[in-house]
């Protein structure tokens, strides 16, 4: 591990949750992966200084933000004296001031101007300088709220499901911008998310949490293929989980080999011959009609499979079914789909793994 | 017309108002953002005047200015029968409704602005100043508006504590009240006329202030 900038240990507790974190980071970007509610945010805002944590911890860069042992002893820097900074999951960009003035809402002095306009520049915004939030796409406020938490120089930055509201080519080129900005600023990042592709999109190390605790930290790879636990292993795992290698990457989409299977994901740039994980959500493998007419939609990635398993569950119906390659795929959908059709175990069917919700993970 | 009295109403009112701002702002801002034990409480004594009869108001105020009240026992204030009395009265009455408004406005902008501001590196004082009343002050502004109204208009608690002297204390309502009593019908008719122009004026310009703190609002929505 690179030599360690942030040394957190520490313990919040609120109304009946409590948050155990501890975990140390050098000049690297963090991911903070977990289901809603398992304390992601409140870990984020306890190294902000946004919540107060009861006992233990919290020091960066030498700095000591806050300390208080048994003796009951406190030592608390408040938010504004960190210098952390911070991207909310909803922006916050303040709705009665421009672009511009958000960036240069923390700078004062001759710096100002030159530092907004280099902001401005550096996340390609300078065309928007003079417009409002409400004005802005959601990616371009995103910006915004990333330029304004930089442009006080920070000494670590917080990233709060930066990329949740937006759509995915979007994401990939501000996931893309950001890499970039770690590259040149040399700024550790913790990156808070609940989507796994983020996870790997731009992490380095993984840090899995559930119900306020951290359960593992290491290497997205070695997280992912070596789980400490079972609550790791039920977070990040992912029914539909496979391995393929890259047969052709191209504009139209990204060809997959899975075992024989040949498959078409959304298009992505990865050599030839590269093995790589990939997954699909059951709700996305979808069943097909026989006798109805194939839509746009589901022309891509037919297979013929044979059902195995099949469960009532809460909310709808599982069906387990085995691909001419041998593996299996698991199938969701709701209490009224498929009513139609004669779906028995040991019964033919037509799949469509559809072709959009086709996640590559990188390798 | 009644120059007198008109004049001596914008006085009272004028002190009124800043007397609200000052005590009602740090009141509102304290509702919209804490959470304490006696908030409910603090809320109902706060909206009392609203429902009660002027007299009663008038009655406590004359205990709270009166020669054993704490006005004159420690700062020797003699406020009763001035125009002084007048004010507080007015102030009184009117403080609900500017609380009540601008505490919605303030209670409205989104929490996480302040906290961003606050990691930015900003004071409370700077947060309150440049984050929290510029996006609340349409809110503040029309509670301050009507509540200001309200002080123009008040009639019974003020004639308990400060009389209706003509000259001193007499304002337009008590005025009118008078020009009644003695049928000075012609007299009375331009001052209720005064009265309902500006009161006319007020409610409008709230309603004005209203109606653009929605639009805008509706720009903001960031899932618009």
């Amino acid at each position: 591990m690179p030599e360690p900038r942030l040394l957190a240990d520490f313990v919040v507790e609120r109304s009946g949750f409590r948050l155990q974190v501890s975990l140390h980071m050098g000049t690297e970007i963090l991911v903070l992966f977990g289901p809603s509610g398992s304390g992601k945010t409140t870990t984020l805002n306890a190294l902000a200084g946004l919540v107060a944590p009861v006992r233990g911890h919290i020091v960066l860069d030498g700095e000591t933000f806050f300390a208080r042992g048994e003796d009951g002893r406190t030592l608390w820097v408040p938010p504004r004296q960190r210098r952390i900074g911070y991207v909310f999951q909803d922006y916050a960009l303040f709705p009665h001031l421009t672009a511009a003035d958000n960036i240069g809402f923390a700078l004062r002095g001759p710096e100002k101007a030159p530092r907004v306009r280099e902001l401005l520049e550096r996340m390609h915004l300078s065309h928007l300088a003079d417009r409002y939030p409400h004005q802005l796409s959601g990616g371009q406020q995103q910006r915004v709220a990333i330029a304004r938490a930089l442009a006080m120089r920070p000494r670590l930055l917080l990233l709060d499901e930066p990329f949740a509201a937006l759509d995915v080519a979007i994401r990939q080129h501000l996931q893309h911008d950001l890499l970039s900005l770690h590259h040149e600023l040399n700024l550790p990042i913790i990156y808070v998310t609940h989507r796994l592709e983020d996870a790997f999109a731009v992490g380095q190390r993984l840090a899995v949490m559930h119900e306020g605790r951290l359960e593992q930290v290491g290497p997205i790879t070695e997280v992912f293929h070596h789980p400490a636990n079972a609550h790791v292993a039920a977070i990040i795992g992912i029914p539909n989980l496979f391995q393929a290698r890259v047969i052709q990457a191209q504009a139209d989409g990204l060809w997959l080999d899975w075992a024989g299977l040949t498959l078409l994901a959304p298009p992505q740039a990865l050599p030839h011959g590269v093995e790589v994980t990939a997954y699909i959500r059951p709700e996305d493998v979808k069943i097909l009609y026989p006798d109805r007419p194939i839509v746009e939609a589901v022309r891509d990635n037919q297979v013929p499979a044979r059902i195995v398993e099949l469960r009532a569950q809460p909310g709808g119906h599982l069906v387990r079914a085995r691909l001419p390659n041998g593996h299996e795929v698991e199938i969701r959908y709701g209490p009224h789909t498929y009513t139609t059709l004669p779906l028995q175990i040991g019964g033919d069917v037509r799949l469509v793994l559809r072709r959009e919700a086709l996640v590559v993970l990188g390798t | 017309m009644n120059w007198q009295a008109l004049r001596l109403s914008l006085q009272v009112t004028a002190v009124a108002t800043l007397l609200m701002l000052v005590v009602g702002l740090p009141l509102a801002l304290l509702l919209a953002r804490r959470r304490f034990r006696g908030i409910t409480l603090v809320e109902t004594l706060l909206n009392l005047p609203l429902v009660l009869p002027p007299t009663v108001v008038g009655y406590y105020l004359l205990v709270v200015l009166g020669r054993r009240g704490p006005l004159v026992q420690w700062f020797g204030w003699q406020l009763l029968f001035t125009w002084g009395a007048a004010a507080i009265a007015s102030a009184v009455v009117g403080l609900p409704l500017l609380v009540v408004s601008a505490r919605a406005a303030i209670a409205e902008v989104n929490p996480n602005l302040e906290r961003a501001a606050a990691t930015l590196g900003l004071s409370d004082w700077a947060i309150l100043w440049r984050v929290t009343l510029p996006l609340a002050y349409r809110g503040i502004l029309a509670g301050l508006l009507l509540a200001a109204t309200r002080a123009l208009g008040e009639f019974g608690a003020t004639l308990m504590v400060a009389g209706n002297i003509p000259g001193r204390t007499q304002t337009l309502p008590l005025a009118i009240y008078d020009a009644v009593q003695n049928r000075a019908y012609d007299e009375a008719n331009r001052m209720v006329l005064v009265m309902t122009a500006l009161a006319f004026l007020s409610l409008w310009t709230v309603r004005r202030f209203e109606a653009s703190r929605s639009r805008r609002d509706r720009d903001e929505s960031p899932y618009a």
